[in-house]
C-alpha cells in the first residue's frame, strides 16, 4: 500500500515551503497549479498570497465564531475540527479537515466566521487572503475552477449525514470518506489514525459515543477492520464499501 | 503459536547471569519522574476515554501489611500484627477509588481485579468483599466469566474457611506463596509454613470454585539445596497447581532492607543456584507443565497456556495475563497505573500516600509519558516476553520503520547472543531458541534504550537474570 498512515508525514513535507513554481506538496491549490498549466506569472502571484501559519497545538482555536472573516486556509498538517456551540452550551461538530482541505469557505457569505475551527493535533496551515485570491481568480481561470470545486465539495459533505441511516452505515461512511480523502493526499487509504476524539466522531455522526465504540468493536470482531488505540486499519474493503454505499452513493 | 520448549544450558545460564529488569513494564519504573502528576494523569485518562474503542480496565489493589517479615522480600510492605491498621487504610483506599473512578467512561468494562501485597489476606474476607463491592459500585464489571478477580494469599494466615466467602465475593483466582517447604530454608528466611496448611487452602479454594490456583516458589534462597528443593517440587507437583511461578532470589540488601537479616554465609554460589533452576525446569516439564515465559509455568489446559497457543498472552505489572490491551489503574500505596501511553505511580511510603488522599488529590508522585520510540520498544519487548519472538515484519509495518536501520545498535548487541544460539533470524521474525527462552530478559535488554553499560563499581538496580 502506498503512502504513510495519516498523520505521519515524511520529514521533508513540512520543510518544503515550495517556491513560485512548485507549491508545497500538501497545498490545497497544488491541483490548480500543477495540473492546470498556469503560467509562471500567475503562480508567482498566487504564491505571494500564501502565508504559512502554525503550529497550532491540540485544543487551540484557529478562528472563532464571530471573528471577522479575512482569509481561507488550507490544512498542511494535522486535523482541524469545525463546530458551533448552541445556546445551551452544546457543541455540534460540523466537520473534520485533513491536509489539503480548506477551512473558512462557509464564511464567504457574510463578514464573520460562522463557526469555530479548533486544532485536534499539531496543525500547520496555509492562509490565503480572500479578497486577494478573489481578485486573482477573476484573471486566472484555474484558480476560479479550484475555488468552485472546493465550495461544491464542502456543501456536498455537509449533507452526507442528514439521512436516516443506521449506526453501522454512518460509521462505515465516515471511515470510508476519511480513507478516500486521505488517499487523495497521498496517505495510506487503509491505515490511518482517528485524530479526533470519539465524542467528536459521535457528535458528528449523531450517535452516542458508546454506540460508535460498540459498532467499531463489532466490525473488529467481524474482521472488517482492526483498531489499535487511535489507529484504524480497514481489512475488508468490500464490506465497508457495501455498508457505506447508500450514504456515499458511488 | 507453538508452545514453548525450553532447554537448560548451565554454561549459557552462567555466562548470561547478569542484572536486568523483569520488564513488567517498559520503560521501567526508574524512568518515571516527578514532573508527571495529577494533572497529567487526568489528561491521560481523558485521552484514553476518547480512543475509538476505549480500552477495558484492569484494577490493582496494593495491601502493604504483613504479619511477619520474610527476609527475602523485595516488595513494598509494612510489618504489623495490629489488624486495626487495615480499617484506616481501607477508608482511604475507598476514597481513592471513588476519586478516580468517575474519570473513566462508564462503558469501559473491568476485566481484571487483583489484590497484591504485602499480604492481601491481612484483610479479612468481609473487608475484601467490601472492597470488591466498592469497586463494583464505582466501575462497570464484565460478566463473571469474562473477569478475573484474583488475590495473593499467605497460607499461614488464611483460614481455609475464608475461601467460600471469597468465592462468594467474586474471587476466582488465588496465588499462594510457598517459596520452599525445606524447614532449614524456611528458618533462614523467617517463613515457617507447613505443607498441610498450604494444601488446606488450595483444597478449600478448589472446592469453593476458584478457577485456578497458582503457587510461587523461589530458588537461590539461603540454605537451599537440591535434595530439599527437589522434595518441595515433588510436594508441589502432588498439589498440582494450575500455574507455578519459580522466581530467582535476588540478594540486593542495599535496595531491600529486609534482606540484611539474611545470613550471607548460607547463600548459594551461582552454579548451585543454577542447578536448582535446572532441577525445577526438568521436574515441571516432566510433570506436563508448559513454560509460559519468565519464571512462569502452567498446566496445558490452563487459560494462560491456551492463550499462549493462540498468541493471546500479555504481560503487565501483575505478570502474565490473558487480557489484551487494558488500561491499568493501581490503588493503594506504591501502586502503578498504566493509562494510554503513560505510567504513573502512587507514593511508595504510607504517610505520603495518606497525606495525598487526605488532601483530596489523586496520589500520583511520579510517572512518565511514553514517546513513540518507547511505545515501539515496549511492543517489541512484550512480544518477546509473551510469544518468545520479535515480529520484525509486523513492527516495520505498524511503526513505519526499517528494522535493520532503526535497531542497528540493538542488533549489534544481539550478535553475541545470536552466536551463542539464543536467537534465530527468519525473514519475518527474530525468535528465541529453546536455549534463549530462559534468557528472554537478556534478549530484551539489547532493545532497552535506557540501559547503559554499567560502571564497574555501580551497585545493580535490577535483580540478576537467573
Amino acid at each position: 500500500m502506498s503512502g504513510l498512515p495519516f498523520p505521519r508525514l515524511s520529514p521533508q513535507v513540512l520543510s518544503d515551503d515550495g517556491n513560485e513554481l512548485q507549491f508545497c506538496s500538501t497545498c490545497a491549490f497544488s491541483h490548480a497549479c500543477m495540473s492546470q498549466g498556469m503560467d509562471k506569472g500567475a503562480l508567482r502571484e498566487l504564491h505571494v498570497l500564501v502565508e504559512h501559519i502554525g503550529p497550532f497545538h491540540a485544543g487551540e482555536h484557529v478562528f472563532r465564531e464571530g471573528d471577522p472573516f479575512e482569509a481561507i486556509a488550507a490544512v498542511r498538517a494535522g486535523t482541524v475540527k469545525t463546530c458551533v456551540t448552541d445556546r445551551d452550551g452544546h457543541e455540534h461538530v460540523l466537520g473534520f479537515h485533513f491536509p489539503g482541505e480548506v477551512i473558512g469557505l462557509n464564511a464567504i457569505d457574510g463578514h464573520r466566521y460562522p463557526c469555530d475551527a479548533i486544532a485536534l493535533d499539531t496543525v500547520m496551515l496555509c492562509k490565503f487572503s480572500f479578497p486577494k485570491i478573489s481578485v486573482l481568480a477573476t484573471r486566472v481561470p484555474g484558480i476560479q475552477r479550484e475555488l468552485f470545486r472546493l465550495l461544491s465539495r464542502d456543501i456536498g459533505r455537509a449533507a452526507l449525514l442528514a439521512g436516516d441511516w443506521s449506526a453501522d452505515q454512518r460509521v462505515a461512511a465516515f471511515l470510508l470518506g476519511m480513507s478516500r480523502r486521505l488517499a487523495a493526499r497521498g496517505f495510506s487509504a487503509t491505515r490511518f489514525q482517528l485524530t479526533m476524539a470519539r465524542t467528536d466522531i459521535a457528535n458528528y455522526l449523531r450517535l452516542a459515543p458508546e454506540t460508535v465504540s460498540r459498532v467499531l468493536r463489532r466490525m473488529q470482531d467481524d474482521g472488517i477492520l482492526a483498531v489499535d488505540r487511535r489507529e484504524v486499519e480497514l481489512l475488508d474493503q468490500d464490506r465497508i464499501d457495501a455498508l457505506a454505499a447508500p450514504i456515499l452513493r458511488d | 503459536m507453538h508452545s514453548q520448549t525450553i532447554a537448560f544450558d548451565a554454561d549459557l545460564a552462567r555466562r548470561y547471569d547478569r542484572p536486568g529488569p523483569r520488564y513488567t513494564s517498559y520503560p521501567t519504573a526508574p524512568q518515571f519522574h516527578a514532573d508527571f502528576g495529577e494533572a497529567q494523569l487526568r489528561e491521560a485518562v481523558q485521552a484514553s476515554n476518547e480512543e475509538p474503542i476505549p480500552r477495558r480496565l484492569s484494577l490493582y489493589v496494593h495491601v502493604p501489611f504483613c504479619f511477619s517479615p520474610c527476609f527475602y522480600c523485595g516488595c513494598n510492605r509494612i510489618i504489623t500484627r495490629d489488624l486495626g491498621r487495615s480499617e484506616g487504610y481501607l477508608a482511604r483506599l475507598h476514597r481513592e477509588i471513588a476519586r478516580i473512578a468517575p474519570a473513566f467512561d462508564r462503558d469501559r468494562e473491568v476485566i481484571q481485579l487483583h489484590f497484591g501485597g504485602g499480604t492481601p489476606n491481612f484483610l479479612n474476607p468481609v473487608q475484601l468483599a467490601d472492597t470488591v463491592d466498592v469497586m463494583r459500585r464505582q466501575f462497570h464489571f464484565a460478566d463473571r466469566n469474562d473477569s478475573d478477580i484474583s488475590i495473593e494469599i499467605d497460607p499461614r494466615f488464611c483460614d481455609p474457611a475464608w475461601m467460600p466467602a471469597l468465592a462468594k465475593a467474586g474471587f476466582n483466582r488465588a496465588s499462594l506463596g510457598v517459596q520452599d517447604f525445606d524447614p532449614k530454608v524456611q528458618q533462614a528466611v523467617n517463613r515457617i509454613q507447613t505443607v498441610e496448611e498450604t494444601r488446606a487452602v488450595v483444597d478449600a479454594a478448589r472446592s469453593a470454585g476458584f478457577r485456578s490456583v497458582n503457587i510461587d516458589l523461589i530458588y537461590g534462597l539461603p540454605a537451599q539445596n537440591l535434595e530439599g528443593f527437589g522434595k518441595t517440587l515433588d510436594t508441589v507437583l502432588q498439589i498440582r497447581p494450575d500455574r507455578l511461578a519459580v522466581y530467582s532470589y535476588a540478594h540486593m540488601p542495599h535496595l531491600f532492607k529486609p534482606q540484611k537479616q539474611i545470613d550471607e554465609t548460607l547463600l548459594l554460589d551461582g552454579d548451585a543456584k543454577l542447578a536448582l533452576l535446572q532441577l525445577a525446569v526438568e521436574k515441571l516439564t516432566a510433570a506436563g507443565y508448559v513454560y509460559i515465559g519468565m519464571d512462569h509455568f502452567a498446566l496445558p489446559d490452563d487459560d494462560l497456556a491456551q492463550a499462549q497457543q493462540r498468541g493471546g498472552l500479555h504481560r503487565n505489572f501483575m505478570g502474565y495475563t490473558t487480557h489484551a490491551d487494558s488500561d491499568l489503574i493501581g490503588f493503594g500505596v506504591s501502586a502503578i497505573s498504566h493509562i494510554g501511553n503513560t505510567f504513573s505511580q502512587n507514593p511508595r511510603d504510607l504517610p505520603s500516600w495518606e497525606v495525598a488522599i487526605d488532601s483530596g488529590k489523586l496520589p500520583v508522585f511520579r510517572g512518565m509519558r511514553m514517546s513513540e520510540d518507547d511505545t515501539l520498544r515496549a511492543d517489541l519487548i512484550q512480544s518477546l516476553m509473551c510469544q518468545g519472538q520479535i515480529p520484525v515484519a509486523a513492527l516495520e509495518r505498524r511503526y513505519g520503520i526499517h528494522f535493520e536501520d532503526y535497531f542497528a545498535s540493538a542488533l549489534e548487541q544481539l550478535q553475541p547472543l545470536h552466536a551463542d544460539g539464543l536467537v534465530r533470524f527468519t525473514p519475518d521474525v527474530i525468535e528465541a531458541t529453546s536455549q534463549g527462552r530462559l534468557l528472554l530478559r537478556n534478549i530484551a535488554m539489547c532493545f532497552d534504550q535506557y540501559l547503559t553499560p554499567p560502571a564497574a563499581d555501580a551497585k545493580p538496580r535490577f535483580s540478576r537474570a537467573i
